[in-house]
């Protein structure tokens, strides 16, 4: 498997004002390989943009290690191939889209044309030049990051909070070009309050609380409710013997000794299963049983 | 290197679209085409005879053109180091604080390019405006009044861009107080500061003489101490520019000294911008 990020035991801690400290990571370790799209969700506090932070080299860590595409955040052939949108963007207002473009790409080292330019900005949905970022309402100011981000093709993509600002039709056509950027094989790594946004587009997940990663693995898996089971009869099947067992409304609660000995005592009665699968839950539940794990 | 010269570029297509930089190229401009138009000057036998500004008389004797056009140029170039650099000091005060601005600074950071590289691009960046201005002025005013008189002449040209160094000086300062305070208007005030100071550091034995001797006295000449003589640099950029008399020594001295000054300031600046967690 070849690996995009990792971090291990990352920890940072910001000094205060008058001496004091605050912990914002606390022995983060995560590996995250390269193609997939990463979901790092949590609430406000937890360390999301201190950890991307850390990534870019824009924070430096107070201990652990961390590794991005092969190097480290400061070496500049490693960020010459990250693409990144800032949750809060503070463009120049003073300029137009296609310049503020022009400028990222030649600090990128690239030379696209104005041709090239302009359909980047197409291609995320901004097809004027002629106003001035200043101008621009927060949707706009969001796919021109976007565009940005995605110039040259990066190799990751670390994008915070990207559909923030933008309506809903917005978020489907960037929703459509993060998994067109996912299909040419970009790492994506997310972070996203809106968390249906980011079930759909990554496919693992991270949940960071207080500094730590509390959970971390494929979607399918961090949603799998392990103690919930979907359960479906053959037709025909008594009510009142499956609800005797334990089954209802086409659910079971119970670790899986207790599953397959209900399963044993209908299957004796002469009920047929059908089909079986763990239950799932989306991720607002998963967050919220994390929080809850953590705070009890 | 590329690299700061990159963000030098990016800088310049960024003052070029702002009200300020406009404003500063429109006035200077403005103030070449009506001196075009209201000034006529008559050169005869190397001397200024019936010379006019808006239709009044300048001058009621018969003059030498060379000592006029000395007296202009030493006041242009007073005029261009003490009003441009109050004048940049304002308009550029926001370059830097823009620049570590939460939002922009981490999309710089992310980019391959090296923190101190960002520093520099941006230090160079505002110098290069700086000279485009004093270019333009100088150089226009250079030209008019060799149109006008015939006697041309590139001392107030190479008095400006001497005096420039006053101003490098002054910006290092600002960008310097930025990665500590991120503030516009703390730069600004830092800049402004400098000049005062850096003024006040030319004359500093004659104004220690006025003071009496104790704590106060100590403390003005420790302040005043790495402070580079702005007063004086503005006489010698003036001086080249009227093409008085000037000793090479002092000159070199005096921007050996700036540059010292001044390159202290950035590496700090550096120092602080590279241990920095934004």
């Amino acid at each position: 498997m070849t690996v995009a990020l990792t971090a291990t035991g990352l920890t940072k801690t910001y000094r205060t004002l008058f001496g004091g400290s605050r912990p914002a990571l606390r022995g983060l370790t995560l590996t995250v390989p390269r193609g997939v799209s990463f979901g790092l969700i949590g609430p406000n506090g937890a360390g999301k943009t201190t950890f991307i932070k850390v990534l870019l080299g824009v924070v430096r860590p107070t201990g652990g290690d961390v590794s991005v595409l092969g190097g480290q955040p400061d070496d500049l052939n490693v960020r010459a191939r990250i693409g990144y949108l800032p949750e809060r963007m503070h463009l120049p207002a003073a300029l137009r889209a296609l310049d503020f473009l022009r400028s990222i790409a030649t600090l990128k080292s690239l030379s696209p044309t104005d041709a090239e330019l302009r359909r980047s900005l197409e291609r995320v949905g901004l097809a004027t030049d002629s106003q001035r970022i200043g101008t621009f309402s927060k949707g706009m100011r969001q796919r021109l990051g976007l565009a940005a981000a995605m110039l040259g093709a990066p190799d990751l993509l670390i994008l915070d909070e990207p559909t923030d600002g933008i309506d809903p039709v917005g978020r489907v056509e960037v929703r459509k070009l993060l998994l067109e950027e996912k299909a040419r094989g970009a790492t994506l790594l997310l972070n996203s309050h809106l968390l249906s946004e980011t079930e759909r587009v990554c496919d693992r997940i991270g949940v960071l609380h207080d500094g730590t990663l509390k959970l971390e693995g494929s979607l399918d898996d961090v949603r799998r409710v392990t103690t919930r089971w979907q359960v479906k009869f053959a037709p025909g099947a008594d009510a009142s013997v499956l609800e005797a067992a334990g089954f209802v409304g086409g659910l079971f609660e119970g670790d899986v000794d207790e599953l397959n000995a209900a399963l044993d005592e209908v299957r004796a009665k002469g009920l047929k299963l059908v089909s079986l699968s763990p239950d799932s839950k989306d991720l607002e539940q998963v967050l919220t049983d994390v929080m809850g794990g953590s705070a009890s | 290197m590329k690299q700061v010269l990159r963000v030098a570029f990016d800088l310049l297509l960024e003052a070029r679209r702002r009200r300020w930089f406009l404003a500063l190229f429109v006035g200077i401009t403005l103030v070449l085409v009506v001196l075009g138009f209201s000034l006529e000057l008559e050169v005869v036998d190397g001397a200024l005879a019936g010379s006019k500004l808006f239709g009044s008389l300048l001058f009621d004797d018969i003059v030498s053109a060379d000592r006029v056009l000395s007296g202009v140029y030493l006041g242009a170039a007073y005029a261009a180091f003490y009003g441009g650099a109050f004048f940049l000091a304002v308009a550029c005060s926001d370059f830097a604080p823009e620049l570590l601005a939460p939002g922009r600074i981490e999309l710089l950071l992310s980019l391959p390019i090296a923190r101190w590289q960002l520093l520099f691009g941006t230090y160079l960046g505002v110098l290069v405006i700086t000279a485009l201005g004093i270019a333009y002025g100088a150089a226009g005013l250079s030209v008019l009044l060799g149109v006008k008189t015939g006697l041309w002449s590139a001392t107030l040209l190479l008095g400006s861009f001497v005096g420039l160094a006053g101003f490098a000086a002054i910006y290092a300062v600002m960008v310097c107080v930025t990665f500590f305070v991120r503030s516009a208007a703390v730069s600004g005030a830092a800049g402004v500061i400098t000049l005062v100071l850096g003024v006040l550091a030319s004359y500093r034995e004659s104004l220690m003489t006025l003071m009496e001797p104790g704590f106060g006295r100590t403390l003005f000449s420790w302040v005043m101490l790495p402070m580079p003589r702005l007063g004086t640099l503005a006489t010698v950029s003036a001086r080249i520019a009227a093409e008085q008399a000037l000793e090479p020594e002092v000159v070199t001295r005096m921007l050996m000294g700036t540059g010292v000054f001044t390159f202290a300031l950035l590496a700090v600046a550096a120092w602080r911008f590279e241990r920095m967690d934004l």
